[in-house]
């Protein structure tokens, strides 16, 4: 009875989430509730869970509890500690939840809702969950071994050697499009500079509370700490405006760039304590609230969906980065669906500290999941506004214009009306002087997340409130992304150099860490620049970068894994990693492929260089510009040989892991697993 | 009015553990269930620090 009871209760469920994707997909006319974005979602989420993850774990993985995990036999409450898995949950979400779930989709939402929800479920449920889930398991039974290891490990020293080198070549590129975002963010507008820049001193006295008054009491801090951003976003109202005051934080996107370089240097070189750890505290907790907030937004207003299921951009002429719908919507959409970069935590400090084998379902599987729902909010709030406001703020002036005017007629010429007075009011609504040109996607999810929390408290009184707070709540996290990456960057960089010259390998000399701090930021600050001063706005250009790196790092993690599940003689069950690892190889070749040489120059880097070394050769470049020009074609040309090496990269490790595949399958190599022996676990079943 | 008051001793028991506010007793705990020679505890300041050097010298937040 039990069983016929369960059954049918997970059909139900599977009909609702089959009906309500049916809903989504074949909907046309009227804005559509987002209550069918959620209910899609949530429906396949649960089913996904309930028998796709059982199965991996009991007949791909064999997950195994009544083995001691390493943090029963390593347990020295420092490094291997073990942890309840709620809580292990909430670390390891709280770790892999970036800005990516929210941009990507944000931006992806210019070919329509459709392609990105459907990749959002699909690629998250199928390929993202999977890769975190078994890298995970596969970290648990070597100890806690990193990526990198485990790759040079089981594929080869080739193998760990491409890894490493995928994961610099992703942070820096990473950390470039993080500071773009936020430069588009903060751009003329004094309110969210002032914000943003007040978190920078609230954090320094969190670190000294925490490094001298009360050691390690992070709630304590961390409860300061959100008092007082709650009331400097207020005061950003009053900064913005007293005319003297507005002055000072109104920057243009070139001196936001060389703050965040310097702010860059300044948080990799000062001690960990000071600036780091405090923003980090700081930036979980808002990170948390604001989740949450949308997600109770979303159900509470239930905002209907305005732009169409596809848009005409999916031919490829999109405003906010050029490109068809495929590969670029996969690409664009990337951490949200599937992320190499989760790779990275699931092989750190998770496997460490989880308590039983069984617990890597739960948290490996369950908190991409909810990442990727956190992608499906971000969509519905992109999507929810009008579709002309949307590509209002994220096109960038070199295609739509920097006028109201000139952007309303642009817009409503591709089929999306659009009020220039209706604009203005928005951006005086929200509290700032012009929406825009706006690329990068935080502000319109701002616009979006702000129009829901709205509705929900306050009303059009709380929205310029709500708005920042939302801008404020983005660029804090994604600056701790800034802060930690320059830092590991550094140490990467460190420990390179320290092959070459031993004193450079030192985390205690002055000297090493200041020159690997300016190197790492001068990398990153390089692509940084380029971008601000990229006429087309520098997102067209740097996230597709990202989105082929993330991807070709998750295609790295699937190869280990594949390579792993061979060895464990799982053959029946390699289609599991096989099918997203080929997808993902597809999507990353193709997307590089098209970057490089594509004949649109607005698609392909050399292209554009040569479209633009044409009109100087013509002379049809003003004097005054010919500078600029020479910069940006050797840009373009040094990011066609950037994507270059990335997609070189995959094709060398695929060759390295195709060999030894051959081998094993052929009986001609032994196949040798570096699992850690069996231990059984002392602990009782109930623990 | 009991569950309540249980329930949010588990709400605060987990974020204390989340939010590492718990670290340090942990690390005692494990430092006195440990077999052989026990080492002499770190002061709360040192283990702070320590953690935080090793939390961050691995990528420890995600894009």
């Amino acid at each position: 009875m039990k069983r016929v009871l369960s059954a049918g209760i997970w059909l139900v469920v599977g009909v609702c989430g089959a009906g309500a994707l049916a809903a989504i997909a074949f909907h046309r006319g009227e804005g559509l509730s987002a209550t069918w974005f959620v209910l899609a979602a949530v429906c396949c989420y649960l089913v996904a869970y309930r028998f796709y993850s059982a199965f991996v774990a009991a007949r791909v993985l064999a997950l195994d509890n009544s083995r001691a995990t390493p943090a029963e036999r390593h347990d020295d409450g420092r490094d291997f500690v073990p942890t309840n898995k709620w809580v292990l949950f909430g670390h390891h979400f709280a770790a892999i939840a970036g800005p990516g779930p929210l941009v990507g989709p944000t931006l992806a939402a210019q070919f329509g809702y459709l392609p990105g929800t459907l990749w959002l479920i699909a690629g998250a449920v199928l390929g993202g969950c999977v890769q975190d889930f078994v890298i995970l398991f596969c970290s648990i039974r070597r100890d806690g071994k990193s990526l990198g290891q485990m790759a040079r490990e089981e594929v080869g020293r080739r193998g760990g050697f491409l890894a490493q080198l995928a994961v610099l070549t992703i942070m820096v590129i990473l950390l470039a499009v993080v500071g773009l975002v936020i430069v588009n963010a903060l751009k003329s507008s004094p309110w969210a500079t002032f914000t943003l820049a007040m978190t920078i001193p609230i954090a320094l006295l969190m670190g000294v509370y925490l490094r001298y008054w009360r050691p390690g009491r992070v709630l304590e801090a961390s409860a300061l700490g959100v008092v007082l951003i709650v009331f400097v976003v207020v005061a950003g109202q009053w900064v913005s405006q007293a005319p003297s005051w507005a002055r000072v934080f109104t920057l243009s996107g070139t001196a936001l760039a060389f703050a965040i370089i310097a702010y860059g240097f300044a948080a990799s070189a000062l001690p960990v304590w000071l600036l780091l750890a405090p923003r980090d505290y700081l930036s979980a907790f808002i990170k948390a609230g604001a989740v949450l907030a949308l997600a109770g937004g979303i159900l509470i207003v239930r905002p209907a969906v305005q732009m169409p299921a596809l848009t005409r951009f999916v031919d490829g002429s999109g405003p906010v980065f050029a490109g068809k719908v495929f590969p670029f919507c996969f690409i664009t959409i990337a951490c949200g669906a599937v992320s190499g970069f989760h790779a990275l935590i699931s092989s750190g400090t998770t496997p460490k500290m989880i308590l039983r084998e069984g617990h890597a379902r739960f948290i490996g599987y369950g908190a991409m999941l909810l990442e990727s729902f956190v992608g499906v909010m971000a969509m519905v709030a992109a999507c929810a506004m009008p579709p002309g406001v949307y590509f209002a703020i994220n096109s960038p002036a070199g295609i739509v214009g920097s006028t109201a005017q000139s952007a309303a007629a642009t817009i409503s010429s591709w089929g999306f009306p659009l009020n220039p007075t209706a604009m203005v009011e928005l951006a005086r609504g929200v509290g700032e002087q012009t929406l825009l040109n706006r690329a990068g996607g935080a502000p319109s999810l701002a616009v979006g997340m702000a129009q829901i929390f709205s509705n929900t408290i306050g009303g059009p009184r709380l929205l310029s409130i709500w708005y920042h707070f939302a801008i404020m709540f983005e660029a804090l996290f994604i600056l701790t992304v800034l802060d930690a990456g320059t830092r590991v960057g550094r140490f990467m960089l460190q420990e390179l150099g320290g092959r070459v010259w031993k004193p450079l390998g030192s985390h205690g000399w002055t000297p090493g860490i200041l020159v690997t701090s300016a190197a790492i930021v001068g990398l990153w600050g390089y692509f940084l620049y380029q971008g601000v001063v990229d006429p087309l706005g520098g997102i067209n250009l740097l996230w597709p970068l990202f989105g082929i790196a993330n991807q070709l790092l998750a295609a790295v993690a699937l190869v280990v894994a594949t390579t792993i599940l061979i060895k464990m003689g799982r053959w029946r069950w390699l289609w599991v990693t096989l099918t997203p690892m080929c997808a993902l190889v597809t999507v990353t070749m193709t997307a590089s492929y098209q970057k490089i040489f594509h004949p649109d120059p607005r698609i392909g880097l050399l292209s554009n260089a040569s479209a633009l070394a044409g009109q100087l050769a013509a002379g049809s470049i003003p004097a005054a510009r010919v500078a600029e020009v020479h910069r940006l074609i050797f840009s373009q040309r040094l990011d066609a040989v950037v994507c270059a090496v990335l997609a070189l990269m995959i094709v060398a490790l695929l060759a390295e892991a195709g060999r030894l595949w051959y081998g094993l399958i052929t009986r001609q190599i032994r196949p040798v697993l570096h699992e850690s022996p069996y231990i059984a676990t002392r602990w009782a079943a109930g623990d | 009015m009991l569950f309540l008051l249980r329930a949010f001793r588990i709400f605060w028991r987990a974020l204390r553990e989340w939010s590492g506010d718990a670290a340090y007793e942990r690390y005692l705990c494990a430092l006195q269930g440990g077999r052989g020679e026990t080492p002499a505890p770190l002061s709360p300041t040192d283990f702070y620090l320590e953690q935080l050097e090793r939390r961050y010298a691995t990528p420890s937040r995600c894009c």
